[in-house]
């Protein structure tokens, strides 16, 4: 491949771009100034801040809890349905393929607005769903178990069948042959759309912010308000350890990956 | 597992999750800054009780969260006075029990029994203020006027425009000298043209405190805002000042009321009269900067507030501040004169 | 790869097939039916109701917010929402053309490179992915900030500045893709033509770019359809000056409180986005197993 020097750069360039908005956050919550650029010298301060700042920490705590229990529901929900799409032929399998992926593409706003519409007729005649955590995990797990079901068919898709015919021959029954070979090997699959559904989960404003009720703020919505004020360097520290923690995920989504394709 | 055990342990759960009906805690949805959080922990340490707070940055997004299912999540909300009569049409509010909120009688005659809720059926009156500029003071002793925002000359650099309809046609009808409750359509157009013209040279939209930050990081001049943010504004940068202009402007009443449904609604009233005592209303209205309506309070507020013309304007000034009034289904046009002005 | 009746060797009776297949895709199918396609249709059913004067749902059938989308609002004849369509369309289109711009250039450097740096490069890419959409994109309001030197390229508040928060976020949607299909590359394809004497342009338009095909259909479905839907992004780097589909949804479902007219709003997104959808499935090959 000739003219590498400019792709080189264009790359170079393409990576400073996507990582100067996570540098400058980091950067910031260090200074001392509360406006603007200038920096004002290097502090901790807002990190005590934000520690004592009870608003942050029970959002911090929501949005955990929401995203492991909407993560565990849609793993299951999601895994079962990557694995019956990807072993049994369905003369449904397209439509079926074609609903599946409505909350991939559909823009959040409008899943947003649909479940709040749909929680607030169910309010009406049926008395349940008042908005929050439960609504927020119902709704998080609507749009976590494509995803889960698309990797873990893909996943399934890659596997030699031999594998599980061979275990068939030697006179293991279906649920012998799911637990001891199908499953195995389908778990690398299953922990990465795992990991998946737990990003998704967390990174999510808009769903979240629709179907939200009273105490069960997530960071996502917190940060959104606080900046309807205005960035504070507070903000900023709550956005770095944010942005640690989704960077510790994403490398260990990686290395799982990574050693998906070595089985 | 031993059948007793099993219905004990039944029974343990289902009482733990009828006690959330109505055990010591309380959820409040207020305007974001507006209650000094020292007021809430007192209220908490007293009453052995568990304060939420969600906040929300302007009144038609709390009336759609709401409307939109908030009202048997929420104990407390602080309306303004339009949306008021709003929210009892939609039978949203519950009555307060006066016998359970004594303190009532500490309001001032001006803000007891509002007209847009006679005898304090619903509401208690819980701070008031204005609308206005807030501006890098110039000279001290011009009197601004609305000019600074929808006049081209007269701008004094970066503005900022405040997103909320009905403040926002605040200025630009009393700045043409009409009311501000106009339904005149031909008013409303005039209205619309000088806000899409200001809003080609100014850099946003924003809430009432994040103005207020704009100003104080100089990244405007000028921002629309509200008194209470204008006089703390005043209080961090000398260098500020908030104004209300001579054509006019808005004065605004906000209250305390408890939602129809609210799951603890006896802790709610209790929180509305601890409100209302006199050293508590004053610390919130020392801490928000708004103006107290709370006569009972004014001996424990600061003079240096009471004579800040910002928070307490003078009398002549008074003259020329006007309430909103809700326009029911005329509302609709000042919807649709929004959605003109965003997406153009 | 199965065959009716017959599974891995093993005997698979009508019923038995028929509750596996209940058991193991059922859950998860129904869970999306009820969570989102009946919410859907509830969407589509309020959109012909009205608005009472306090902001209720009247479930009064009327055409009225489908004729105000059209222009004929309470003020005479004024194209407001076609022409927010038009920008959302706009700019979502910019966004997934310049995406792609920029995206193949960076999917053929990465897919050029060894393989201990090839993992390490799409590790750098997919990390910004997962970093939370609020956080970089308000880190824009920072860098594009009047006092900033890239202000004077991108001023926060703007266009420009929402184009490029926009990018920012949508690049890595469209790099993975275009990644995937890079990486099955044959290139033998492309020296056979460049034997064959055609040039650089050509060798791209027919040998390269039928393979990448797939790639770069699924990248411009990533980003072009929920691109056109944003609302965050307009939101905090436009200043909230501008009204886009996002938005405007948004603001009906919230402080405007006109749930049956935001119904329609989104329906027409909905439509948008399935036209979309449609048209550029049209020219996929093969519908590729998995996005990821």
């Amino acid at each position: 491949m000739k003219a590498r020097l400019p792709l080189q750069l264009l790359a170079v360039l393409l990576f400073l771009f996507l990582y100067a908005p996570i540098f400058v956050v980091v950067l910031y919550s260090f200074n001392a100034g509360r406006f603007g650029l200038a920096w004002q010298g290097f502090t901790m301060t807002w990190y005590h801040t934000l520690a004592g700042d009870s608003q942050a920490i029970a959002a911090m705590k929501n949005t955990l809890l929401l995203a492991v229990i909407s993560t565990a529901i849609s793993t299951i929900l999601g895994t079962g349905l990557g694995y019956g799409l990807s072993r049994f032929q369905l003369r449904a399998g397209k439509w079926i393929d074609a609903i599946l992926h409505v909350p991939v593409f559909i823009p959040d706003v409008v899943m947003a607005v649909a479940l709040l519409l749909f929680y607030a007729l169910l309010r009406k005649w049926l008395g349940i769903f008042e908005l929050g955590l439960t609504t927020m995990i119902l709704a998080h797990v609507t749009f976590q178990i494509p995803f889960v079901a698309i990797v873990v068919r893909a996943r399934l898709h890659g596997l030699d069948p031999a594998l599980e015919e061979a275990s068939h021959d030697l006179g293991a029954d279906a649920w012998q042959t799911f637990r001891h070979v199908t499953f195995p090997l389908m778990l690398p699959g299953v922990l990465a759309a795992a990991i998946l559904a737990f990003t998704l989960s967390l990174d999510d404003f808009v769903v979240s912010f629709f179907t939200s009720g009273p105490g069960s703020t997530t960071l996502p919505i917190l940060i959104y308000s606080s900046l309807k004020r205005g960035i504070t360097p507070e903000i900023n520290a709550l956005s770095t350890l944010i942005v640690m923690a989704s960077i510790i995920g994403t490398v260990a989504l990686m290395l799982v990956q990574r050693r998906n394709e070595h089985v | 597992m031993c059948k007793y055990k099993f219905f004990g342990l039944l029974a343990l759960m289902l009482s733990l999750l009828s006690a959330n009906a109505e055990d010591n805690k309380l959820n409040l949805f207020i305007w974001s800054e507006y209650i000094d959080p020292q007021i809430v922990k007192d209220f908490e340490t007293q009453n052995n009780a568990k304060v939420t707070i969600d906040v929300y940055e302007d009144a038609e997004s709390m009336l759609a969260k709401i409307q939109g299912g908030g009202d048997a999540l929420y104990d407390l909300v602080v309306p303004p006075d339009y949306m008021v009569s709003v929210m009892t049409h939609l039978e949203l509010l519950a009555p307060l029990r006066h016998q359970n909120v004594p303190n009532l009688t500490n309001l001032d005659v001006k803000f007891a029994n509002p007209p847009f809720d006679p005898g304090n059926k619903y509401t208690a009156a819980y701070q008031w203020g204005t609308v206005g500029l807030y501006v890098r003071s110039g000279d001290e002793k011009l009197e601004p006027s609305w000019d600074l925002i929808f006049d081209p000359a007269k701008q004094p650099g970066p503005i900022v425009l405040i997103d909320s309809v009905r403040d926002m046609f605040t200025a630009a009808l009393k700045y043409k000298g009409h009311s501000l409750n106009s339904v005149n359509p031909k008013e409303l157009l005039e209205a619309r043209d000088l806000i899409l013209a200001a809003k080609k040279r100014c850099i946003s939209f924003e809430g009432s405190v994040a103005g207020e930050n704009k100003v104080l990081s100089k990244q405007a001049a000028a921002a629309i805002i509200y008194s209470g943010e204008g006089a703390r504004g005043m209080a961090e940068d000398k260098g500020t000042r908030y104004v209300i202009p001579r054509e006019g402007s808005q004065i605004w009443l906000d209250s305390l009321a408890v939602l129809a449904r609210a799951p603890h609604r006896d802790l709610a009233e209790k929180f509305v009269n601890y409100i209302l005592d006199a050293k508590t209303g004053a610390r919130l209205s020392n801490f928000t900067r708004f103006a107290t309506p709370n006569r009972a309070a004014i001996p424990f507020i600061h003079p240096d507030e009471l004579k800040n013309p910002a928070i307490y304007p003078k009398p002549e000034t008074m003259n020329k501040l006007e309430f909103v009034h809700d326009l029911g289904a005329n509302t609709r046009l000042y919807d649709e004169l929004r959605t003109q002005i965003k997406a153009q | 790869m199965n065959q009716q009746g017959i599974q891995f060797g093993e005997h698979l009776t009508p019923s038995r097939r028929r509750w596996r297949i209940f058991l193991t895709i059922g859950p998860g199918f129904f869970w999306v039916i009820l969570f989102l396609i009946i919410p859907l249709m509830a969407i589509a059913a309020i959109s012909f109701f009205a608005r009472g004067p306090y902001g209720e749902i009247q479930p009064s059938l009327t055409l009225g917010n489908y004729k105000r989308l059209a222009g004929f609002g309470d003020f005479g004849f004024d194209p407001l929402y076609p022409s927010v369509m038009w920008r959302s369309v706009l700019l979502g289109g910019g966004t997934a053309i310049f995406c792609l711009g920029t995206g193949l250039p960076l999917a053929f450097f990465i897919s050029g490179l060894k393989v201990r740096w090839k993992n390490v490069a799409l590790t750098l890419v997919v990390i910004p992915f997962w970093t939370n959409l609020l956080i970089r994109t308000y880190a824009w309001q920072i860098l594009l900030a009047p006092e900033s030197p890239l202000s004077r390229v991108a001023p926060y508040p703007g266009a420009l500045a929402v184009f490029v928060g926009m990018v920012c976020d949508y690049l890595p949607f469209m790099v993975l893709p275009l990644y995937a299909s890079v990486e099955k590359l044959d290139w033998s394809l492309a020296e056979a033509a460049a034997d064959l004497g055609a040039n650089g342009l050509n060798v791209f338009r027919h040998a390269i770019l039928p393979q990448i095909k797939p790639g770069l259909i699924a990248g411009m479905v990533l980003v072009f359809l929920p691109a056109t839907g944003q609302f965050v992004i307009p939101d905090l780097l436009g200043g909230a000056k501008t009204m886009l589909l996002g938005n405007a949804i948004q603001q009906q479902f919230g402080s405007s409180r006109d749930w049956p007219f935001g119904a329609a709003i989104a329906m027409v997104s909905l439509a948008l986005m399935l036209a979309g959808l449609w048209f550029l499935n049209r020219r996929r090959a093969e519908p590729p197993p998995g996005i990821i």
